[in-house]
């Protein structure tokens, strides 16, 4: 059951008749793979003990030269990960303004203001909606392109560099080009041509604020999933595939029965990175709209950014920061345990 | 061997860039240098010739500047810098609330030689804790500059005073085809510092205001001067371009520039980039009048910033912050890029105001005749200027009422203070 092994067996490239660029996609997609893979026996690793399936979970692992290589990460991740989080948990028990060298613990009186705080609620609204939104078309679209793009049509490694190439730009650039492109590039068109759906002011109500938002976010990571979503078809065995043709099965069927089943692993990996990225985003956002108009598109990243930064609230944002992480976590468990259980095993 | 050959190219080029790393430290040992944070951006060009004078006439000492401004969250940034131990050794705070967020790190200049000079309610307003403990450089108003060809060609021809006359401009201008405001409310600071402060400023008594939504003896809704305010308000939104919301102040500048909008809510600080983008922009400021009284039409006049120097920096360098600032407002050199490259108005007596635009001379005009209002956003409590925009958005946008969002504003003040 190890997720997204994306290893191709040895004839498959002769068979699809593939250039070399798509091979390097293909081994981005597995990277990731790989690595969301091993968050996923982490979080489910107690499960695979108890069943006694293959004992290779890093928690086990005994050999030295494991160790050797891990230990260097893993101290990276303690210093700039884990203790800066203990820190926040601290931080989020006292009044701490940002600046003032001397806080005053305050216990939980933080967590207690959070039940009033009608911004945050609204804001952790939006985010749900919008978590919501993207998760589904993303990975619509993403698995859509995947399906197109392993076709074997002419322009195949081309069209897959483009719809990769969104995932490359950073965050922000990509912000402000869009907010640039909404603004003022649709409305001059608006202007030119007279046509009412692109006289909307984008981003200028909380209607276009969000779908602004979701067509962009989706836009920047539609192809990232393409990619593990090409490089999981790929590696589904032809020998199924034939077998189901012979049997009798059409396209849709094949499709339905035989490859989206043999698909999950992928399934889990992509929904859990579009939870994960979607829910915690800040970066797009805060270029491409700020949370205007009025607050409505903003992020709970973005409040609590504002709250500890910008409202002075060190303290008080440290504590939303905490409940948005177990909050985070939660959520993901669910999704990776759910998925998971639909997995088939060969 | 192209191989080697470019492998001793690098190798070289390393070993030179150790020697001179090294030659750099070693003179470091003697050099000061002092760090330097502020928010004004159309000031970036002219700041470097200034730091280039500077280091010319205090050798030893060099000068690194940040500038974040604009858009941009400066106060994050450096807070930041502060956070990790860099802070900078002169940097700005806006006024009370940023006084009090970091006051430990300020250091007193009452012993200053440009304290004589500071005009006195400059010097009152950089008073803070009964010490004098910054340097405010200039002061800066804001009101509506106006396009006047374009006021001449729609055949307005006394400049408006009164909401009435406001009102009867905009008609015009609509007339001859262009765009009264170009609103700018979708940046905050524009919605909700500048145009919010109206209401709060032309208060009887502002400070007492203040004082009484904090004790809770005032409210702001039914507030008679913010009932006031509404029409001014409502007559730029039914006078603005189209979608206000996705208007920045970028574009605020632009549109005035190109002669699309006639009237733009900014201040003396956009004159630079104004005459930048058209040299031959003939503009003035008018007032934003809340009513026809005679005296409706004030300016909001204040201190944008502070400089301040921090009490945390090394000796050397704080003596290094002290002489800059002096040289900045003491020295000729320093005094002409005062006026001359910031376009600022001195908050000082022994410097001459010259080389102001159109926007400047009106602002030292209407502080003559005394026809101004305070700037009462830097008492507004942390965070107010981000949710009051967020409110007064929300009335621009036609989602709630005028009476919803004076009690959103009473509700989010009572929550911040």
């Amino acid at each position: 059951m190890q997720t997204v092994r994306v290893k191709k067996p040895a004839g498959s490239r002769q068979e699809e008749g593939e250039g070399e660029g798509e091979g390097e996609n293909e081994r981005v997609g597995e990277r990731e793979g790989e690595r969301v893979g091993n968050v996923v026996s982490v979080l489910s690793g107690s499960r695979k003990r108890r069943k006694g399936s293959r004992g290779n979970s890093i928690l086990t692992r005994q050999d030295s030269s494991f160790w050797m290589f891990t230990v260097p990460a893993l101290l990276i991740f303690l210093i700039i990960v884990q203790i800066p989080f203990f820190i926040g948990i601290f931080y989020s028990l006292t009044d701490w303004d940002g600046i003032n060298s001397a806080p005053d613990y305050i216990g939980f009186a933080n967590y207690r203001e959070l039940v009033n705080d009608t911004r945050a609620l609204g804001s952790l609204s939006f985010t749900l909606r919008f978590t919501a939104a993207v998760v589904v078309l993303s990975n619509v679209l993403g698995f859509s392109l995947a399906l197109a793009l392993t076709k074997g049509l002419p322009g195949t490694n081309a069209m897959r560099v483009i719809f990769f190439l969104p995932n490359i730009i950073g965050g922000l650039i990509l912000g402000f080009l869009w907010r640039f492109v909404l603004i003022q590039g649709i409305q001059a068109i608006g202007k030119t041509t007279g046509w009412a759906f692109f006289q909307t002011p984008w981003l200028g109500d909380p209607t276009t604020g969000f779908w602004g938002s979701v067509v962009v976010f989706v836009w920047k990571t539609a192809g990232y999933l393409m990619i593990i979503y090409i490089a999981a078809l790929l590696n589904i065995d032809k020998s199924l595939i034939e077998a189901a043709d012979i049997d009798g099965a059409g396209k849709f069927q094949t499709l339905i029965k035989i490859k989206v089943p043999l698909l999950f692993p992928a399934f889990t990996v992509c929904l859990f990175l579009m939870l994960s990225w979607a829910m915690k985003l800040f970066d797009v956002i805060f270029a491409l709209t700020n949370g205007a108009p009025y607050g409505s598109t903003e992020v709970f990243a973005l409040n609590i950014y504002k709250e500890a930064f910008v409202y002075n609230n060190y303290g008080y944002g440290s504590a939303k920061a905490v409940v948005f992480f177990f909050f985070v976590a939660a959520i993901t468990i669910v999704q990776v345990w759910a998925t998971k259980r639909k997995e088939v095993q060969l | 061997m192209k191989k080697i050959m470019f492998l001793a190219v690098i190798f070289g080029l390393l070993a030179i860039g150790m020697i001179f790393a090294a030659g750099q430290e070693e003179g470091a040992a003697k050099e000061v240098e002092l760090e330097i944070f502020h928010f004004k951006v159309p000031w970036i060009d002219a700041w470097e010739n200034l730091e280039d004078e500077f280091e010319a006439a205090y050798p030893g000492v060099t000068v690194e500047t940040e500038i974040s401004g604009g858009g941009a969250d400066w106060r994050t940034l450096l807070k930041a810098k502060f956070a990790a131990g860099a802070g900078p050794d002169i940097f700005i705070i806006e006024g009370f609330s940023d006084y009090q967020l970091w006051k430990e790190y300020i250091e007193p200049l009452s012993d200053q030689p440009w304290v004589s000079h500071l005009l006195p309610n400059a010097k009152a307003s950089a008073t803070f804790d009964g010490e004098l403990k910054s340097m405010p450089l200039a002061m800066e108003g804001y009101g509506y500059i106006y396009n006047k060809d374009l006021f001449a060609k729609a055949g307005i021809t006394k400049t408006p005073a009164t909401l009435d006359e406001l009102a009867a401009a905009a008609k015009k201008l609509k007339g001859i085809g262009v765009y009264p405001f170009a609103s700018g409310f979708g940046t905050w600071w524009v919605i909700s510092n500048h145009f919010t402060n109206i209401p709060f400023a032309q208060q009887d008594d502002p400070m007492g205001f203040i004082e009484g939504l904090n004790n809770g003896t005032e409210k702001i809704p039914g507030n008679a001067v913010f009932n006031q305010w509404k029409n001014v308000f409502d007559l730029v939104l039914a006078n603005s371009e189209p979608n206000p919301l996705t208007t920045d102040h970028n574009s605020q500048v632009a549109m005035l520039a190109n002669g699309q909008a006639a009237m733009i809510q900014q201040g003396n600080w956009k004159e630079a980039v104004l005459y930048d983008t058209n040299p031959d922009l003939n503009i003035g400021l008018l007032p934003i009048p809340i009513s026809n009284d005679a005296d409706a039409g004030r300016v909001p006049v204040g201190i944008p910033f502070y400089f301040v120097v921090n009490s945390t920096s090394e000796a050397a360098e704080k003596e290094a912050a002290k002489n800059f600032l002096s040289f900045l407002v003491g020295t000729p050199e320093g005094q002409r890029y005062v006026t001359e490259e910031f376009k600022a108005i001195p908050a000082f007596d022994n410097i001459p105001a010259s080389n102001l635009g159109g926007v400047g001379k009106d602002i030292v005009e209407y502080s003559k005749q005394g026809k101004t209002i305070p700037w009462m956003f830097s008492f507004w409590p942390d965070g107010a200027v981000n949710e009051f925009s967020d409110a007064a958005q929300k009335y621009a946008a036609g989602i709630v009422s005028f009476p919803e969002y004076t009690r959103e504003i009473q509700a989010m003040w009572d929550r911040l203070k």
